[in-house]
């Protein structure tokens, strides 16, 4: 099904389709919107701009709708740099001297790594047969003309969108603008919007250039070389982050390059441990940074150093980030077991020499990492140790409306980790029809 | 009997029930029981007593499901909830020595597991199946052109197993836990939760390594170091706990041995695979007991150093009673249950010499192992009976009236439990055709054994002989050894070597690689991103407009300095600020050097990634 809005010229069109993968991102985006929406309603309570919050908020919606069921490269381009421009007011919403400096930020990498990403645009409209998203792609290996210079404008694309999505080298944008933003917004920007630039490599890789062109190609090398580097470098530095968001900002800098190392393998195994992850990575982190919202909101702690004891004062918003922290290190039945399951076996299966051992071992280095900077939060924060037996804290959990979208993120961690199977049928059928 | 659930946690659960998990499972709802009722009263003044029975009944429902598993997927999600779920028994206390026992073995629970993980993907993508039944015949199609790949699954999952039973050099996370942990709980840790990981090992050894020699020497190496380091560290300790958790890495060491033997074997291994389990049983139940009657003994004086518990069980006849029995099942006296799986075992290390000697093979090595084996029974002995004669012989210098005074020192119900948990030891030992033997008929089909030829005897001279000679070395070690060095003017010392602590060299080594990962990922995330890409390229564009911007006027400037000069009135006087214009002149040459540099960079950059594209596409 296929929704033509604007016709530009002969080739170029303004087209909305509904296929799976727009379902899988659009039912995600939707879920997470509602659920951080409602958690807004308490954090932004006082907030003197929440009109301005809720406008931007639900117009970055729209958005990423628009995004998710584009139908064609053109289409999909103009709600990305809608995207950037929309979700910037986020960013400055507390417009402190810090946030300003970090929505300009944002703005530059996006903006150049969108820009990268049109080079790329440019040489696929002149030498892909359509720049219409195709399942598995329209270019076929055999007949193309200019095969470097494609491969080099899927290359730049790859740089390009995975600065939304965090990629080395154009990731320094997001561990600094994530945490500006109030935490709700951070939320959906760690959880959602730094998904776009995932759909925007999907798209591209499987739906228009096509897997079979890049297999064994430079590109592919180099791309799994940049993500396996970014999971390392991102772990590594969450570890050693003392500032709770920022940490968990460049947590998503390593999780989504799990995603992204996924794709690399171009095997349906890894696009299927990709796309699992990209749902559970949006469950567990967009729960971490509401707990952490809670924590600033009733108590302004921010460092981790300070969280000790916070279980005992909050103890379902420390709950409910225990479970994301078991989901993202992947302890089973939570759903982040799953997808790195996935991961791991799309990697040895793909048979790409060293990267197919290296693949697995950095997933888990990187696996223990995450279980060095969230476990302590979450060990320390419900077990302080004999002398804080003596007083016991006053309770100050956030209100309801806040809570509750946790406890029920909280409940999916788990559920959707003991009911993947369906989830993961789905996906083996899609990864089929792609790779 | 097997048991499917499909659609639920990715690939289905996969259980079955036969002998070897039948008679597991009853052990460890055992246990649980007596643990659960012993509780009661142990935690009678305790807070966070919800904590404790909640992760208590999860952590029991885990080692259920990882006993009743027969696929390694299922296995490997009931065992990390085991894993993860009694980490809060050991810092239950919140001490500062729990929590930091914690984390150790939270980390070593970690670590432990992702290692395993790796070990399964590998096992996976080499044999594409984990179904323990399909297993078998899986490997044996692939060995040729894989073995390598499984080797290596094989051992990784034997590092992630081998750190819950206690293995050595994986053992450390034992002796700390153990004696921070609340008693009820150390006597699960110790006799069951161990056992998962030996099950594992089991598993692979029936299954993927069947009869393989490699693998059964590297068990069977790391199994003697294990029992010998395990017993050399108990009769060093001081602690009564921490005692107990180093007899424990010991005895894992005595199963292992077993499960080495059983590889050596090959087909004749009955000996060898009922010595291994008739351990692990006694092992289990014989903990249960110990690790309780130390909770009696915590639970009434809050303390656990045998400098001050001594002469705690003086006129307490039915404590004395229980640790007695398990003393002597643990130090593998005739007539109590230690006696016939360490026979057994024994056997079975005979066994094989006498194969060797047949077949003309080199028997020194296995001879010393023997010894080894004997020796580690005798240090089995001389532990137990510095910790009996400490509790129950000795009196205390300045408490003992106060100690005597204790006559209502357990409830009835605790008395009851561990009285039940005490009489099953001499039960099975004396009877043990009725009892052990059954259960070891149980599980030949498990380890893919056949029967026995013919049934053994226990209490013939030659069995006898081996365990009369270990508690005979035992009781020497106590009076020579025991006595005279670790026992100065009265009281016990701890002369363990500070510096020989495996965990801190582990720790060193894992933080020195953190940072150096660390370092490498700041100049990553840091210089790089920084300089080299956006922002470097926005600088140096700014520095070139500035530069072409300015470019018209400052020609008119020069024009007009050249054409018109003005007289400029300069300070003659003045020697500082004379150098002060020197010097901004310098920095704004050396500004200039600098940009210009850059921009020289900038454009060879240009160049180059120019001749880059131009190469890739021709």
């Amino acid at each position: 099904m296929e929704f033509t809005l604007l016709q530009l010229t002969e080739n170029l069109k303004i087209a909305f389709r509904a296929d799976e993968l727009s379902l899988i991102f659009a039912a995600i985006t939707t879920v997470m919107w509602i659920l951080t929406g409602i958690y807004s309603f308490g954090y932004m309570e006082h907030d003197e701009h929440k009109k301005r919050y809720a406008f931007f908020y639900i117009l970055v919606y729209f958005v990423l709708m628009g995004l998710d069921f584009s139908a064609n490269l053109i289409t999909m381009y103009l709600f990305y740099e809608l995207m950037t421009l929309t979700s910037v007011p986020l960013i400055l919403h507390e417009m402190k001297e810090e946030s300003v400096s970090a929505a300009m930020k944002y703005l530059y990498y996006s903006i150049a790594g969108a820009f990268m990403s049109l080079f790329g645009i440019f040489v696929l409209s002149q030498y892909a047969p359509t720049i219409d998203f195709v399942a598995g792609g329209s270019i076929v290996a055999a007949e193309l003309s200019h095969g470097g210079l494609v491969l080099a404008g899927v290359f730049l694309m790859l740089i390009g969108f995975g600065a939304k999505a965090g990629m080395f080298p154009l990731h320094a944008w997001l561990p600094i603008a994530h945490p500006v933003a109030p935490a709700p917004a951070s939320a959906v920007l760690s959880g959602i919007i730094a998904k776009s630039g995932v759909l925007a490599i999907i798209r591209v890789v499987f739906y228009v250039v096509g897997p079979e062109v890049l297999r064994g190609s430079w590109v592919q090398t180099a791309w799994m070389v940049l993500t396996l580097l970014t999971v390392v470098m991102g772990s590594v530095r969450a570890y050693e982050e003392k500032v709770l968001k920022k940490r968990l900002a460049y947590s998503t800098v390593s999780q989504i390059s799990y995603i992204l190392f996924g794709l690399s393998t171009l095997h349906p195994l890894g696009f299927v441990g990709a796309m699992l992850h990209v749902i559970f990575h949006a469950v567990a982190k967009n729960l971490l940074f509401l707990g952490a919202g809670s924590i600033i909101h009733q108590t302004g702690k921010i460092r981790v150093t300070e969280l000790r004891e916070i279980g005992r004062q909050m103890p379902v918003t420390l709950g409910c980030f225990g479970f994301a922290a078991l989901s993202l290190v992947g302890i089973p039945p939570f759903s982040g077991f799953f997808s790195k399951w996935y991961l791991a076996n799309g990697a040895l299966a793909s048979e790409i020499g060293g990267f197919s051992w290296a693949g697995p071992v950095v997933l888990l280095l990187s696996a223990l990492l995450t279980a060095g900077y969230l476990f302590p939060v979450v060990v320390q924060g419900f077990l302080p140790g004999k002398e804080y037996d003596i007083k016991a804290p006053e309770k100050c959990e956030a209100g309801l409306n806040m809570t509750i979208p946790m406890v029920v993120l909280a409940v999916l961690t788990l559920l959707l980790g003991i009911l993947s199977s369906g989830i993961i049928e789905f996906l083996t059928q899609l990864a089929n029809s792609l790779v | 009997m097997t048991y499917e659930i499909l659609n639920i946690c990715g690939q289905g659960f996969y259980f079955k029930l036969d002998g070897f998990r039948l008679i597991y499972c009853c052990i460890a709802l055992f246990m649980w029981s007596v643990s659960l009722l012993f509780s009661k009263e142990y935690f009678a003044h305790y807070s966070h007593k919800a904590r404790y029975y909640g992760f208590l009944i999860l952590t029991m429902f885990a080692t259920l499901g990882v006993f009743l598993s027969a696929d390694f997927m299922t296995m490997f999600i009931f065992f990390e909830i085991m894993s993860l779920s009694s980490y809060v028994w050991v810092a239950q206390e919140e001490t500062e020595a729990a929590l930091k026992a914690g984390v150790t073995y939270l980390a070593i629970a970690v670590i432990g597991g992702m290692v395993m993980l790796m070990g399964l993907f590998l096992m996976q993508s080499a044999v594409g199946t984990l179904r323990m039944d399909e297993l078998y015949t899986a490997v044996q199609s692939v060995w040729d052109e894989k073995s390598a790949q499984i080797y290596a699954a094989g051992f990784l999952m034997l590092f992630g197993f081998g750190a819950k039973a206690g293995m050595f050099p994986l053992h450390f996370w034992l002796p700390k836990a153990h004696p921070v942990a609340p008693a009820p709980a150390s006597a699960l840790l110790s006799g069951i939760l161990t056992k998962c990981g030996v099950f594992g090992i089991l598993v692979l050894t029936a299954e993927v390594f069947v009869h393989n020699f490699i693998w059964g020497s590297v068990i069977l190496a790391l199994g003697v170091l294990g029992m010998v380091a395990g017993a050399v560290l108990a009769v060093f300790s001081v602690n009564l706990k921490r005692t107990l958790a180093c007899s424990s890495v010991s005895q894992i060491g005595f199963i292992l041995i077993g499960v080495g033997m059983q590889c050596f074997l090959g087909g004749e291994n009955a000996l060898a695979v009922r010595g291994t389990f008739l351990h692990m049983v006694n092992h289990s139940l014989i903990k249960l007991l110990l690790f309780n009657c130390a909770g009696v003994v915590y639970m009434n004086l809050h303390a656990l150093e045998l400098n001050d518990v001594r002469g705690f069980g003086r006129k307490k006849p039915f404590l004395m009673g229980c640790f007695l029995m398990g003393a002597l099942g643990i130090g593998g006296m005739p007539l109590w249950n230690g006696y016939v799986s360490k026979t057994l075992l024994h056997e079975s290390i005979v066994e094989y010499i006498a194969v060797l000697a047949e077949t003309g093979g080199n028997v020194w090595l296995f001879k010393s192992i023997e010894w080894i084996f004997l020796i580690s029974g005798g240090l089995t002995v001389a532990y137990m009976l510095k910790l009996f004669i400490c509790l129950f012989i000795e009196e205390h210098p300045t408490k003992q009236a106060e100690y005597d005074a204790m006559t209502s020192y357990m409830s009835p119900l605790s008395r009851i439990v561990i009285g039940c948990a005490a009489v099953v030891l001499p039960l099975m030992g004396f009877f043990p055709g009725g009892t052990m033997d059954k259960m070891a008929d149980a599980v030949m089909g498990f380890m893919r054994s056949g029967s026995m030829e013919h049934s053994v005897y226990y209490f013939t001279w030659t069995n006898l002989k081996g365990g009369l000679i270990s508690i005979c070395i035992g009781i020497l070690v106590y009076v020579f050894v025991v006595r005279k060095v670790f026992v100065r003017n009265g009281k016990y010392v701890d002369l363990w070597p500070k510096w020989l602590d495996i965990e801190a060299a582990f720790t060193r080594i894992i933080f020195a690689f953190l940072k150096v990962l660390g370092a490498g990922s700041r100049v990553v995330d840091g210089f790089l991103t920084q300089w080299c890409t956006v922002e470097g390229m926005l600088k140096a564009l700014e520095a070139v407009s500035r530069g072409a911007d300015g470019l018209s006027e400052r020609a008119v400037a020069y024009l007009k300095g050249t054409v018109y000069r003005e007289t400029t009135e300069k300070s003659v006087n003045s020697f500082v600020q004379s150098l002060h214009e020197h010097y901004d002149k310098k920095v704004d040459n050396m500004r200039l050097v600098g940009s210009s540099l850059s921009f020289g960079l900038l454009l060879a950059c240009i160049g180059l990634i120019l001749t880059i594209v131009y190469l890739l596409m021709h």
